[in-house]
């Protein structure tokens, strides 16, 4: 017998994978996941742009490291949960629309419409996020607002599909996924071979989600540093940390009569390199945690901002505005928020385990503040400007 | 649940919209990675998910052996997914110390043996512990 080829049909898709009790539960999976990425996204988001009523706080000074490492996790072990959602409800794709049924009709465009938005800004984020962690950008939009933006596309297209699956997905979760065969002579039969294949699926997708995040989590968390094989960044580099921008891609030239400038509102001093380093020295362990995911430690040596600006007769208690001798960049300065400006573990500092900072570390100094992104530690640093 | 699923609707839009709305700028260069993922997906991904599925169920008979081996495929699939951006680097940026920091294809290829060895382990163990069970029911009987 000969059989035309055809589009497949969704009774053709006989394996248990494709029941609605395994993909109830994936997508549940999918939206702690998801969840875990919006939220400490939007953490990440506002940390760098404050809106007003924004407040981040100093301690733990791990805190940007945890929420920053959960972010990329947790969108690392969304890859394979999604696949296997995907894989899921593939039969899905092809239900023959209600062609003569205008209202049904519309509804079922609406819901693809949804579910369409949903994949894309779902892939998309996966992607970019992946390709963002190795710094890789093979593609013409700026990451950080992209990114950003289809956040929201991911956010808003899964709470419609909820909203669409609502009644489904309640009673799927609520049916136990073990079933036994027919009881036959009042023992319990074994186990269903479709639900045993369907458990099989799930513990596999759950599996896998935990080896993608066992193969990459030695960014961030310190012992497994050798064991992930594809963690994009260690601990390791020029005097025990990482660096994301060296002094020759910011074409960086300290001048020989380098001064610190300290400007508040009616006044201003200036400290040399002798003068700073003669100042109390004050040593923290604090992290560098990257919005890329990666951390490391180190053991900065400078003077507190709080106590820099106490000893010039500036107020405290105010943000501060830290610019660097990079004249162009993004990152050319940044702005502490008063909380941050206001600890005394707020470093301006001079040195990094033990030996004066490098030139891609920042020489002649660099800030370093507790709980914050990694971009947001100004290198080079040549001003602090105490705001209103 | 009306009540929640309405506003699920409400709030879905609103979220939906806002993205759409801050996205608007860069769609033009963004469009062909957001369309870029499904269509990979449906039209190349998930038909050859299907075909190795059918091809394995044909050359597995034993389901156990079978549940391991399509695990071991979905981990291998995945670690090579994860590590497209550490093997393939177009240089968008001059290079920074300690980036990339290991050897990634000898990683992956260390990983994935791990992984098949690990399985393979389970499987023999599996069957020895399966046989036993056989042997010692047929003995009883």
């Amino acid at each position: 017998m000969i059989r035309r080829p055809r589009v497949p049909a969704p009774e053709d898709f006989t394996a248990p994978s494709h029941s609605p009790l395994v993909t109830a539960r994936l997508g549940l999976w999918l939206a702690v996941a998801f969840g875990l990425c919006f939220g400490t996204g939007l953490l990440s988001h506002y940390i760098q742009h404050p809106p007003g009523w924004f407040t981040w706080p100093t301690r733990p000074v791990n805190l940007y490291r945890v929420t920053q490492g959960v972010h990329v996790l947790s969108g690392v072990a969304a890859i394979p949960l999604l696949l296997a959602k995907l894989w899921s409800v593939y039969p899905r794709l092809f239900v023959r629309p209600p062609l003569r049924q205008p209202i049904r009709l519309s509804a079922h465009a609406l819901e693809r419409i949804s579910v369409l938005v949903l994949v894309c800004a779902a892939f998309f984020e996966l992607v970019t996020g992946l390709f963002n962690v190795a710094q890789s950008y093979p593609w013409g939009f700026f990451f950080p607002t992209a990114h950003y933006a289809v956040a929201w596309l991911v956010v808003g297209a899964l709470l419609l599909h909820v909203a669409v699956k609502l009644p489904v997905a309640r009673s799927a979760l609520s049916t136990p996924l073990r079933r036994r065969r027919a009881v036959r002579d009042a023992a319990p039969g074994p186990d269903d071979p479709d639900s045993a294949q369907r458990r099989a699926f799930l513990r596999t997708s759950a599996g896998v989600a935990g080896i993608a995040v066992l193969a990459t989590a030695g960014v961030t968390v310190p012992w497994l540093r050798r064991v992930s094989p594809l963690a994009w960044r260690s601990a390791s580099g020029p005097q025990g940390v990482p660096i994301n921008r060296t002094a020759a891609a910011a074409r960086i030239a300290v001048p020989p009569d380098w001064r610190l400038e300290i400007l508040w509102p009616g006044g201003r001093d200036s400290l040399s390199l002798a003068d700073l380093a003669a100042l109390p020295q004050r040593t923290a362990e604090l992290p560098i945690a990257c919005v890329e995911g990666w951390s490391a430690s180190a053991h900065w040596t400078g003077v507190p901002v709080v106590e820099l600006l106490r000893r010039a007769g500036a107020p405290t208690g105010r943000p501060v505005r830290v610019s660097s001798l990079e004249t162009d960049g993004l990152y050319a300065a940044s702005t502490l928020p008063a909380p941050h400006a206001r600890d005394p573990l707020t470093l301006l500092a001079l040195r990094i385990n033990g030996e004066q900072l490098s030139p891609d570390h920042g020489y002649p100094c660099r800030l370093i503040a507790p709980s914050r992104p990694g971009v947001l530690q100004t290198k080079w640093v040549a001003r602090l400007e105490v705001l209103r | 649940m009306r009540t929640v699923r309405l506003l699920l609707f409400v709030v879905g839009s609103a979220a939906t919209a806002y993205g759409g709305w801050l996205l608007f700028p860069q769609l033009g260069t963004a469009l062909p990675w957001l369309i870029g993922g499904p269509v990979l997906h449906d039209v190349l991904v998930a038909p050859l998910v299907g075909l190795v599925g059918l091809a394995l169920g044909r050359l597995v008979r034993n389901r156990l052996r079978l549940a391991w081996i399509a695990a071991g495929l979905m981990a291998s699939a995945t670690l090579l997914l994860i590590a497209v951006p550490l093997l393939w680097r177009p240089r968008s940026a001059p290079p920074n110390p300690g980036l990339p920091d290991r050897d990634y294809p000898l990683g992956l290829a260390v990983g994935l043996a791990v992984l098949w060895a690990a399985i393979v382990v389970v499987l023999v163990v599996a069957t020895t512990v399966d046989r036993r069970v056989t042997d010692r029911r047929t003995d009883r009987r």
